[in-house]
């Protein structure tokens, strides 16, 4: 019975301090983290792979008119799975280190993007195909029939 | 016994009512039989055959073949064998008589079977509600295909009052209420303790008030590659484990297989999570018979695993790894010795703790001889995990149904005969480093090559299924798949591993005093996923006021319509 306290008392000692200072000092998390995700419009080609395979739908794709294409991101509602960057063909989603997304105004959780497209007059499409608006629609990425089936549709 | 030699011994005894057998291989198979002779049929797997009740699925067929089927998940463990009893009953008022008479782990699966479908048990010993809330209405059931997800019933006045018929306190006991808010695992779960003095004599439970309705998501709103990220939130524990096991469940339904290196990248991780797990619950355990230290201690030795798991998959907790045909992220060969430092680094504090720990004459006196299942109770009630290994019996869905990389390395299978909350304390421990031994031989021998598959069906054809199981930390989790036109599964059944534990409880807490229940309930790992009645207290002028379970449905109703509108 002692020898097991006194045991138990090493193992406390031997651990030292082990708490962080943390939010006094900043924390950086993994190289790898998948943090709060970031667009860059520059680079972005309005394929909406990224809304097809988001699992919590929190990516709305809107076309306002012909030539513009609407891309929303509603990240209060994002579940950091971080499938959109992975999917986007042109590297224009990626997960930042960004963790500290606490606010009390959901604007701050929201990106926009807006693109202006061009359509071919002719034949309605302008690839052959496999191009990067293909990959999307590999197995498992496509919406289901019928709707975008989250119940509001 | 093999699954032919089952199926023809069935034939034999049970004639035409065995209808027709669909196979995925040996070892899976379903047999059609008659609904009039489901109940003998279950009995003889369970009581002849030494079959094991794992879960009830029901399933609305009525838009491909105008009826409701269920299918009882039987498993035969010696011969890694699942057969499947599946009856197939009349839309109109569908019932099926019950098993849970002559197969009692059947207790709960057939209870949420009404719940959930609205296939009645006939003649089952306690048909109240178990999942959906007490005014539910009578003629809604979730899980049917007219109910389209994101649909709310309308709860009308008929249901406006109802409250859990509690089961009567029996004669010269007095009831003490724990929870809704339980004091385990501080979350919501309803016990009522039927006590004479200090001794319980009988119990009930009433959880479920976390019902998400991720069941019906899966059928209903995701497609097939979306699953495993919601699967994944099924639990915040074991979330791993349920997404592999639906990724499993989902590959097997569709002809494939994970690359070799992806079920080695899975079984690893499921191993890190055991690890992690098993030291979170020996903190808590401390933590609930007043023992903080081990409570602090246990959780600085699980805390580098947890940044490992960062590393390696970008989150300490969710990693989000899982897609169906492999694995999204590597574990590289540069992080590997880095895995091995802390695994050795765990592995030396964990005998450490250990060591101390079982020297300890006061916390043996506190968990030996306390709830105590024996190992006849705990087959028939057909409990999982470290709670029927602490019962002597060797189950262990790695050994018995071996998945991801599990029937290249077996693991050692842990038993303790002492059937208490001790043996339960000293199987988890002594998996903990059971697990560390299978990371590192697992280390050695991980193949090279791709981690997704190649050969993804482009179209999947409904109708198809697949079934598996996953040793969780608390024991194990089924998923039973059935696929669906749209891109995803027509059924999707999810059991995991507590929904079978708790039911053991009334048995583990009997004559036991009130206040070895906490620690006797905590030795199960219980992981639940509201109240009657709150008090709120306005701290500036002291006042109080208690709102009464009327006045909370209200303001829960109320909060809903506002959500809803939005």
């Amino acid at each position: 019975m002692i020898i097991s306290k006194l045991k138990e008392a090493i193992i406390c000692f031997k651990a030292g301090r082990v708490t962080l200072p943390y939010p006094f000092k900043p924390h950086d998390p993994a190289e790898n983290f998948r943090g709060r995700v970031t667009v860059d419009a520059e680079k972005c080609i309005g394929c909406a792979g990224c809304a097809e395979v988001c699992p919590s739908r929190c990516i709305i794709v809107t076309d306002p008119s012909p030539d513009k294409r609407v891309i929303e991101f509603f990240l209060e509602r994002c579940t950091y799975c971080a499938r959109c960057a992975e999917v986007c063909p042109e590297d224009a989603v990626t997960a930042t280190q960004e963790f500290e997304t606490a606010t009390n105004d959901t604007q701050d959780m929201h990106i926009k993007v807006e693109l202006f497209m061009s359509t071919c007059r002719r034949c309605g499409r302008c690839y052959e195909p496999p191009t990067p608006l293909d990959r999307p629609m590999e197995t498992g990425m496509r919406p289901p029939a019928g709707g975008n089936g989250n119940g509001e549709g | 016994m093999t699954s032919a030699e089952l199926i023809a011994k069935l034939k034999e005894r049970f004639g035409a009512s065995v209808r027709g057998v669909s196979e995925i291989n040996p070892n899976k198979v379903r047999v059609e039989v008659a609904p009039d002779s489901v109940a003998p049929v279950c009995e003889a797997l369970y009581r002849d055959y030494g079959a094991r009740f794992i879960i009830t699925a029901g399933i609305d067929s009525r838009p491909e073949r105008g009826c409701f089927d269920v299918d009882h998940v039987f498993s035969l463990d010696p011969d890694k064998t699942f057969v499947i009893v599946r009856a197939s009953v009349p839309p109109d008022a569908p019932s099926l008589d019950s098993i849970t008479p002559r197969v009692p782990a059947a207790y709960w699966a057939e209870r949420e079977l009404y719940d959930v479908v609205g296939v009645k048990a006939e003649g089952h010993p306690d048909p109240r509600r178990l999942i959906m809330p007490d005014d539910w209405p009578d003629d809604v059931f979730p899980l049917r295909k007219d109910v389209k997800h994101g649909d709310w019933p309308s709860l009308g006045e008929e249901n406006a009052d109802a409250s859990y018929p509690w089961k009567p306190a029996p004669e010269g006991t007095s009831t003490v209420v724990v929870g809704p808010f339980f004091p385990v695992l501080e979350e919501p779960a309803q016990l009522r303790l039927y006590v004479d003095g200090e001794r319980v004599i009988d119990c009930d439970y009433r959880g479920f008030y976390n019902h998400r309705g991720i069941e019906k998501m899966g059928d209903s709103a995701l497609t097939y590659n979306e699953i495993p990220f919601i699967a994944e939130r099924i639990c915040g524990i074991c979330g791993f484990i349920h997404s592999s096991c639906y990724c499993e469940t989902a590959e097997e339904a569709m002809g494939i297989r994970a690359p070799r290196r992806a079920r080695y990248i899975r079984s690893l991780m499921l191993e890190v999570e055991r690890i992690h797990s098993h030291l979170l619950w020996l903190g808590i355990a401390g933590h609930i018979i007043g023992f903080d230290t081990v409570l602090m201690q246990a959780w600085r030795v699980r805390e580098p695993i947890m940044w490992l798991c960062e590393k390696i998959t970008g989150n300490r907790k969710t990693y989000g790894m899982n897609l169906v045909g492999g694995v999204r992220r590597d574990i590289p060969q540069e992080i590997q010795p880095e895995l091995l430092e802390v695994v050795d680094r765990i592995e030396k504090e964990t005998a450490a703790i250990i060591d101390a720990v079982v020297g300890d004459t006061v916390l043996k006196a506190r968990l030996s001889g306390v709830g105590v299942l024996p190992e006849e109770k705990a087959r028939e009630l057909a409990v999982v995990g470290p709670t029927v290994r602490g019962s002597n019996l060797p189950l262990d869905a790695r050994v018995d149904h071996p998945y991801a990389a599990y029937d290249e390395i077996p693991p050692k299978v842990i038993t303790h005969p002492d059937c208490d909350n001790w043996a339960r304390v000293v199987v988890r421990l002594e998996e903990t480093i059971e697990s560390i031994r299978w990371i590192r031989e697992a280390l050695k021998q991980m193949p090279d090559g791709p981690i997704m598959a190649s050969d993804i069906p482009e179209e999947i054809p409904p109708e198809q299924w697949g079934v598996f199981v996953v040793e969780a930390p608390r024991g194990e989790a089924i998923h039973y798949v059935v696929t669906g036109g749209d891109n995803r599964p027509a059924r999707w059944r999810v059991r995991a591993p507590t929904y079978q534990n708790l039911q053991a409880l009334p048995y583990l807490i009997a004559q036991e005093t009130i206040a070895d229940v906490p620690i006797t309930l905590g030795s199960m790992d219980p992981c639940f996923s509201c109240t009657e009645r709150t008090e709120i207290v306005n701290v500036r002028s002291g006042e109080s006021k208690v709102l009464d379970q009327q006045e909370l449905l209200r303001l829960s109703r109320e909060a809903t319509e506002r959500m809803r509108g939005r």
